[in-house]
């Protein structure tokens, strides 16, 4: 009779430690955003603000929804942790009576997977950015700028665009 | 009958002599009666030898596991040899090869183990009873490899990917060369169920020592030692044993000082 008690403890056990379920939730770290900082091309030390600036990703030839932007002399922008290059549309439109002045970015990039933590896993950096403007009639940017060609986090100024 | 008469004749006189050397006799030894105190205490002389040998046997929960789960396989074998009254020299040696899904990653943890140290015996078995709940100590050594079979990357950011996580490369990648070692303080018990047969389990916690792991992705699971825990050096481990005594010798307990000087 003690022996089947003992082999009764036993079955237990089994049944409570293989019952364990993991509780992680990841806060520990995130794929990081470009950071986009819009400067006067007369002097290239002032910020300049983007009338009316909307940026929507393009995955050629669609064209997705605005990236929503708090400020108007910088925005951040994801990239694509899939693809060697990611396109984006930016638009400016001086007066609601001017034309929208559309140019064409894009930034290759090379992706690097960073573990973070159990929770989280693998987050996206990005190394060797560079950025080419597609050229056209009516430019509004006027130059680019890499100044930080890895992107590890959104705490500072990535590209530097001079209109 | 002259042969019966001369005996008749002559055995008054050496009777008398004999009853005298008897009563000197008597005499003497009551004498030494009383030096010798009556021990009221009559010690047991029957010395209880108890059984020495090797057990061995296996780890249940790691053969059924094995069996009801997909992404794991592995094997223990366990074993102790019984040293002193109490004190056994206790070790483990394994193989796990353990697959898991992460919310975001999939990885495979595959290598072998081995652990060595003590068991105390801290039960007082009656005669004849062999069961045991032991405290112990190992030192543990392994080693594995470690392959990162998919992932996908964790963003926050859900433009370009509203549905689901961006896929990162689905190639394997295979860390290896990787080793680890710990300290494990061990409570278990082990009962046997008929002669020479135990069922026993033990519950482990682990402290990491030695963890060389890859730079770009870290130990998640050792073998022997299990899950690892972010920012934590403890690890929690647990077996279900069947083992098998193999009887070598037979030895009665070591009789303690005071018995001795009694004994002088």
């Amino acid at each position: 009779m003690n022996k089947i008690k003992i082999a009764f403890i036993i079955l237990i056990g089994i049944i409570f430690f293989s019952a364990c379920e993991k509780d992680d939730i990841c806060v520990d770290g995130d794929t990081p955003l470009l950071v986009i900082r819009f400067y006067d091309v007369t002097d290239s030390t002032e910020f300049k603000d983007v009338s009316s600036l909307e940026v929507r990703g393009l995955i050629s030839p669609d064209t997705l929804d605005v990236i929503s932007n708090v400020a108007s002399d910088s925005i951040m922008i994801p990239l694509r942790g899939d693809a060697s290059n990611t396109s984006f549309v930016l638009s400016q439109q001086l007066t609601t009576d001017d034309p929208v002045n559309i140019d064409v970015l894009t930034f290759s990039h090379e992706t690097k997977e960073v573990f973070i933590s159990r929770a989280c896993g693998f987050v996206a950096n990005y190394e060797n950015l560079t950025a080419s403007l597609d050229t056209d009639t009516d430019n509004w940017i006027k130059n680019i700028e890499v100044i930080s060609s890895t992107v590890e986090n959104s705490e500072t100024a990535h590209v530097k665009i001079y209109h | 009958m002259k042969l019966f008469r001369q005996p008749l004749k002559t055995q008054k006189q050496p009777m008398l002599k004999y009853i005298i050397s008897i009563l000197f006799l008597l005499c003497f030894f009551n004498g030494w009666a009383q030096d010798e105190p009556i021990d009221l205490n009559p010690q047991d002389t029957i010395v209880r030898k108890q059984t020495y040998g090797l057990r061995v046997g296996v780890d249940l929960s790691r053969l059924i596991i094995s069996q009801t789960s997909e992404g794991y396989s592995g094997l223990e074998f366990v074993g102790d040899y019984r040293l002193k009254q109490k004190l056994y020299l206790a070790g483990e040696l394994g193989n796990e090869k353990k697959t898991r899904q992460e919310d975001l990653y999939n990885f495979t943890t595959s290598g072998s183990y081995l652990k060595l140290g003590i068991d105390y015996n801290t039960y007082e078995n009656w005669y004849g009873m062999n069961n045991s709940i032991f405290i112990g100590g190992r030192y543990a050594i392994s080693s594995f490899s470690q392959t990162l079979n998919n992932f996908q990357y964790f963003d926050t950011n859900r433009y370009w990917n509203p549905d689901s996580f961006t896929n990162g490369s689905s190639e394997a990648v295979e860390f290896d060369g990787l080793t680890a070692s710990w300290l494990e303080f061990v409570f278990g018990l082990k009962a046997e169920l008929f002669t020479n047969l135990y069922l026993g389990g033990s519950v482990r916690i682990g402290f990491l020592v030695n963890n060389k792991e890859a730079e770009e992705f870290p130990n998640l699971f050792i073998p022997g030692f299990n899950k690892v825990t972010d920012e934590s050096k403890f690890g929690i481990g647990y077996n279900y044993s069947l083992t098998y005594l193999i009887p070598l010798y037979k030895k009665g307990p070591k009789k303690n000082k005071g018995e001795i000087e009694n004994e002088q």
